[in-house]
């Protein structure tokens, strides 16, 4: 049940999705992997959105070359763990939710404690050795994984169902190289709001969702483009 | 065939068949940075491509 408090708070988006949407996003307990550009944007809209449990991990302290788009973090928070800091401005934002902080480098050996309990996973790392570690944690627990991942002016983003869409290894079998990656606050704020939109319609049950359908966009020409993608049978994590 | 390509540009290639491995070494692109739509779909380099068909090679990112 919402409370009157709760009611209020949401208002604008009960007329999207009716209190019963309002309360499946309470119900729902998210995993978000990063508390950086992506992972601000992520946190906020949907601290803000009211889904009733977050758990959000970074295992590094915020630096000052952090806070051209981590917008979850201050000035004041420069050399503060990543995790703490967005554990106060999303419970700031929204006191009526839950929020877990967890300081700690994501790995085989904790993935599972971390999920533990977490009905889906947002995609906020900067790198794709993890992202393959959260691809196959969501196959084996058949929960929903929300990829994003931007450089500069450009961000993709897609929706993984395990078992219905293909799954980050079939889309990308292999790991660019590493490399430092330009970022803007902006691009972070594109991908991270289509990631958020997309958990906010798989839980209310509204719209279409971006399966098997990798969005792309590049904000230097404006342009948003799509490129259709599908299971690949011989694929190292999700074929059977 | 044709080839719209990560800078936005597009190039026509005469080749009959090709795998599409081939395509990106012969347009010096690093297979590893890219990946590739064949008619609107991602297909793995190992697939081939004819001269009707339109490629698009994007290059992802890894960053959040």
């Amino acid at each position: 049940m919402l409370s009157d408090s709760e009611k209020k708070r949401y208002s604008r988006q009960i007329r999207l999705f009716g209190e019963d949407g309002q309360e499946k996003l309470k119900r729902t307990r998210v995993f978000i992997a990063g508390a950086g550009g992506l992972g601000s944007v992520i946190s906020i809209y949907m601290a803000a959105a009211g889904f009733g449990k977050i758990r959000i991990c970074d295992c590094d302290a915020v630096e000052l070359s952090n806070l051209n788009r981590q917008i979850l973090h201050a000035n004041a928070d420069v050399s503060r763990p990543k995790a703490l800091s967005a554990y106060e401005t999303l419970t700031g934002i929204n006191p009526e939710i839950e929020v877990e902080a967890e300081v700690q480098t994501i790995s085989e050996d904790n993935i599972d404690q971390l999920l533990l309990g977490s009905d889906l996973i947002m995609d906020a790392m900067d790198n794709f050795p993890v992202r393959y570690l959260l691809n196959r944690a969501a196959l084996k627990r058949k929960i929903p994984l929300f990829h994003g991942a931007i450089s500069g002016y450009q961000g993709q983003a897609t929706t993984i169902i395990p078992g219905k869409t293909a799954c980050l290894s079939c889309i990308f079998p292999r790991a660019p190289p590493a490399a430092t990656f330009p970022a803007l606050g902006s691009t972070c704020g594109i991908i991270g709001s289509i990631q958020v939109t997309e958990a906010v319609k798989y839980v209310t049950g509204t719209g279409k969702l971006l399966e098997n359908r990798l969005l792309l966009w590049d904000g230097l020409n404006a342009c948003l483009d799509e490129m259709a993608c599908e299971r690949n049978s011989v694929c190292r994590d999700c074929s059977e | 065939m044709l080839i719209a390509l990560p800078d936005g540009s597009r190039k026509e290639i005469t080749e009959e068949c090709a795998r599409i491995e081939d395509i990106l070494k012969q347009l010096g692109i690093n297979p590893e940075e890219v990946i590739v739509a064949k008619n609107g779909k991602i297909v793995s380099e190992e697939e081939t491509a004819g001269c009707s068909d339109e490629l698009k090679i994007v290059r992802f990112v890894h960053g959040g």
